[in-house]
């Protein structure tokens, strides 16, 4: 009946849709695995429907059509509460009539568990969350560092089958939100529990998550690993989402990009028709500045709007085709430059990216 | 992908590997099941019948038919409709008899209501700036109030308006009361029914009347408005300070505006409160000046024993009364659309 | 400064008004004799032990006043509760609909409701037993314990039941160690509210107990013809104490202003 391994299982998603009463449409044909043991993050804006998800995984909603799989076994119609997947709530959702110890022994004493039992766990779990000295503290009087801990060692006490955090950080402050996520990926590798992490803070899914799952308007736009995400992104919402980028408006010219009366070429040659509308996207650490008078006419025109001057790097705010640019150079070495200066900026064949035009954006 | 180490030291992970506990697995479908399917819309549905089939009753009954010298029967009779509004010998001759008592019914009604809700503005004002611990004193001696019964009310008010111990002694022994006679106020006291051609009297007279209706409904009035008063932003009253506003012309231009339909809401409510008090009428009113609830009570219970007639008048007070509340749902809707 | 002053006067003079009714009533439950004078004369405790113990009309009526008043509040209580979870667990027109129909007797004039209620047991044979004067005081009051109870149903963080969902609690187990847990101190105030204006109650209980038994508040009113005696102001005091003690028990475990309406996060200045 138990599974000894502990470590929980893969999941697997399969043409999940969701529409709500009203007819809108939150979740449109979902097709995603979750590999035992790995930290994904699913990462958007808000009303991308990460959190819908989430919530259809943990089986407090259900899917319109689809079906979900753990470990091979189907569990679609299953209800939440024979699921045993530990979750924590963006509001920590603890029960402020109990204590800190009862929260964390809540799921083992509705089933019936012996007191001593489920409070040596409870002990147990709080150890590992180094919160065992607050044991017998009543909720209101934690702060929101202790309430997380709280809530995560909550989730694990069932011995969760797959760990669901929905926008753990959000409630608290910057630096706090630092710590957690080192210590929440520390837990989450230690214990080798599949984890899946709802977050708008490309930042945070960044730096903890195995793979991340960038999701739009109830779609997938990609998923991947953070650096395969981060330096290919397959379109220019995941281009802006992750991280910054330098977005113009081209169109295509025999397999060259024209942009701003610029000739481009990237290295992988578009696979666009002539005359199609595009986007290319260029990172800002990679977008070249080039302040001599005479460079090549390969490069874009631009105006100096803003330079700021952030520890190690140089940000530049340029003007270029009503649009704005960021250039970031070194700051070691670098020329002076002030608002208003005429500037050309190079986007190299390697590091440029070209889209399908969004019409909408 | 899967880079991250997954060798997990031993003691912290033995914490989530041991085998659970025996018992984790078996779902609660044991519990005792409180909310069975049926049987509670079955129980909600008895008790709207329970909260609506007396209102039913007094509906079909006031159409009934009075029979001489016994009960009555069903029937589908508004004889005594016509009897209320214009008498039973209508159109021979006209009696407005029972159409004076529901205009004292509304008379009494709204006077009270007003001044219970004039009077009360302030002092919600006043008491919602105050901290919350003395909020709260202040609302256990309105609800302990407003709770009170009207018997008691009227008792103290009776010992209160008495010519033996009460205002009129105190007024006779402060020399108001010479006073007045001597500079020729007894005649038109008189004349309002606070007089008599020694001495002012208080019991019975509209004033009385008036009096302990407002009483009865201030306390109930300071709790209405609390809500709407309390959550108005300190901030909304600074920033026309220090635009220049006079504290009266914070008043009249940002506090009344922005609780202007809660003010009318409460008034309609407290009339629908007044429009059944009966003790004090029964007690403080003379008997032309009575109203619906004493006759509606005689006819029913009293001297007279005419159910159907009973409950005609029931309907009517029932009629205004929804009117009323109607009214005061419409303002709180329009508010709350509008916000 | 001058509006300061003259707010706090104007707060005096209404709480000295308020009280007034009651202190002549207290003071001329001390007179020995059987007339209502205030101030009391030749003041004794006399009345008190009339009313307690000394004349079986009254102790008589002070206990149906009890048992209709703890009976009515339970009963209303526990009516109200299926009717205030299926409201805040749907939300839609039915429940709305419902919600609003049982809330009309306390809100509509209590004599139509007392007229109608009267009717009712007339014909169901019921018309002059203590249980129809409970059960029409439930009805009559079950807008109480239905309002404070949604407003702490309201108050519940919907969070918190899918938390006790994921950790394997169905829908019985979260009612019992969420729901009610959370909602038990709404609940008792519901309960205190029905209970005191059950016992103060009058005009509907003047119609369905039809002479058969009679409350304190009755009992006052029939002896009325007689005039007020201090005998009665004694009940007065009791009742008045009743109320000031019970709503000073959920002023001081509850919060009150939350209760009636006020913001709960403002703290007040």
């Amino acid at each position: 009946m138990t599974t000894s391994t502990g470590s929980g299982q893969g999941l697997e998603l399969k043409n999940v849709n969701k529409t709500f009463a009203d007819g809108t449409t939150a979740l449109d044909d979902i097709n995603l695995s979750f590999p035992e043991g790995e930290l994904t993050a699913l990462l958007g804006p808000s009303g991308c429907g990460k959190t819908t998800l989430l919530r259809i995984i943990a089986g407090l909603e259900s899917a319109s059509t689809g079906t979900l799989i753990l470990g091979g076994s189907d569990i679609t119609t299953m209800p939440a509460y024979q699921r045993r997947f530990g979750m924590v709530f963006q509001s920590f959702a603890l029960f402020p009539h109990l204590s800190v110890e009862d929260n964390v022994a809540y799921a083992l004493s509705i089933s019936g568990v012996d007191k001593t039992v489920r409070r040596k766990r409870a002990l147990e779990l709080l150890d590992l969350v180094k919160l065992a000295p607050l044991h017998a503290r009543r909720i209101g009087e934690l702060s929101g560092g202790q309430k997380q801990r709280v809530a995560i060692a909550r989730a694990l006490a069932q011995e969760p089958r797959l760990f669901l955090l929905d926008e753990p950080m959000s409630a608290l402050d910057a630096q706090l939100r630092e710590e957690m996520q080192i210590e929440l990926r520390l837990l989450q590798q230690e214990l080798g529990i599949t984890t899946i992490v709802v977050t708008h803070d490309q930042r945070e899914a960044m730096s903890m998550a195995d793979s991340i799952v960038v999701m739009s308007a109830g779609h997938v736009e990609q998923t991947g690993s953070p650096q395969a995400v981060y330096s290919s992104p397959r379109s220019s919402f995941v281009a802006s989402f992750i991280g910054k980028t330098n977005l113009l408006e081209g169109v295509v010219h025999d397999r060259q990009v024209e942009v701003a009366g610029v000739r481009l070429t990237p290295s992988s040659p578009p696979s666009f028709i002539n005359g199609a509308r595009v986007t290319v996207g260029c990172r800002p650490e990679r977008t070249i500045l080039h302040t001599d008078s005479q460079s090549s006419d390969q490069f874009i025109p631009a105006s100096v709007k803003l330079v700021r001057d952030i520890g190690p790097v140089r940000e530049v705010y340029l003007d270029a085709d009503d649009r704005q640019l960021i250039c970031e150079l070194p700051s070691a070495g670098a020329t002076r430059l002030s608002p208003g200066d005429a500037v050309r900026i190079e986007m190299p064949s390697e590091a440029l990216h070209v889209y399908p035009r969004q019409e909408s954006a | 992908m899967s880079t991250h180490a997954r060798k997990a030291p031993e003691p912290v992970a033995s914490v989530i590997t041991k085998p659970l506990p025996a018992g984790l697995q078996e779902t609660a479908s044991s519990e005792p099941v409180m909310l069975r399917p049926l049987l509670l819309p079955l129980l909600i549905g008895a008790t709207c019948l329970l909260c609506l089939l007396p209102f039913a009753l007094v509906l079909v009954i006031s159409l009934g038919e009075k029979i001489e010298g016994a009960a009555w029967q069903w029937a589908l009779d508004f004889s005594q409709y016509r009897r209320f509004f214009v008498g039973l010998e209508w159109p021979d001759s006209v009696s407005f008899l029972y159409s004076q008592k529901l205009f004292y019914s509304f008379y009494y009604a709204t006077v009270g209501a007003v001044l219970a809700v004039t009077l009360a503005f302030p002092f919600t004002w006043l008491m919602t700036r105050q901290s919350r611990q003395l909020q709260t004193v202040w609302l256990v001696v309105l609800l302990s109030i407003v709770s009170l019964s009207e018997v008691f009310v009227v008792m103290g008010w009776d010992v209160l308006l008495s010519n033996r111990s009460g205002l009129p002694m105190v007024l006779r022994e402060a020399g108001v009361t010479g006073w007045l006679k001597d500079n020729g106020f007894f005649p038109l006291l008189r004349e309002w029914g606070l007089a008599n051609p020694r001495d002012l009297k208080f019991k019975t007279s509209g004033f009385a009347v008036i009096l302990t209706m407002t009483y009865l409904v201030w306390p109930y009035a300071v709790i209405l408005l609390f809500p709407p008063l309390s959550r108005m932003d300190n901030s909304l009253m600074e920033a026309a300070q220090t635009m220049g506003a006079r504290p009266m012309t914070v008043v009249r231009t940002v506090i009344l505006p922005s609780i202007r339909i809660p003010l009318m809401g409460t008034t309609l409510l407290l009339f629908v409160f007044l429009l059944g008090v009966y003790v004090t009428v029964s007690v403080f009113a003379a008997p032309p000046q009575q109203t619906l609830t004493l006759s509606i009570y005689q006819s029913i219970r009293g001297a007279t024993l005419n159910a159907p007639f009973g409950a005609a008048q029931a309907v009517v007070l029932l009629v205004s009364a929804c009117l009323c509340l109607g009214a005061s749902h419409y303002l709180a809707n329009r508010s709350k659309s509008r916000s | 400064m001058k509006m300061k002053i003259i707010g706090r006067l104007y707060m005096g003079f209404c709480l000295i008004v308020l009280l007034l009714p009651v202190v002549v009533v207290c003071g001329a439950a001390l007179n020995s004799g059987r007339t209502m004078l205030f101030p009391p004369q030749d003041p004794s405790l006399q009345r008190f032990a009339d009313f307690f113990i000394n004349e079986q009309i009254w102790v008589r009526s002070l206990r149906t006043s009890i048992l209709i008043a703890f009976s009515s509040a339970a009963l209303a209580t526990l009516m109200a509760w299926p009717i205030a979870y299926r409201l805040w667990k749907f939300d839609n027109r039915w429940s709305r609909l419902v919600a609003g129909l049982t809330a009309l007797p306390f809100v509509l004039p209590p004599i139509v409701f007392g007229v109608g209620l009267s009717f009712m047991w007339a014909f169901s044979g019921l018309l002059g037993t203590i249980g129809a004067g409970i059960l029409s005081h439930a009805l009559l009051h079950l807008a109480l314990p239905l309002a404070t109870i949604s407003i702490g149903l309201n108050a519940i963080d919907r969070s918190h039941l899918d938390a006790a969902a994921t950790m394997g609690a169905t829908e019985q187990v979260t009612f019992r160690t969420v729901i009610l847990p959370q909602t038990i101190a709404w609940t008792i105030s519901g309960f205190l509210f029905a209970l005191v204006l059950s016992f103060n109650e009058f005009i509907v209980m003047f119609f369905v107990s039809s002479s058969s038994y009679s409350t304190v508040t009755l009992q006052i009113f029939n002896s009325l013809r007689n005039g007020f005696t201090p005998t009665m102001a004694v009940g007065a005091i009791t009742f008045i104490a009743t109320s000031a003690l019970v709503y000073g028990l959920v002023g001081r475990f509850g919060d009150l202003p939350h209760l009636l309406g006020a913001d709960p996060t403002n703290k007040g200045s």
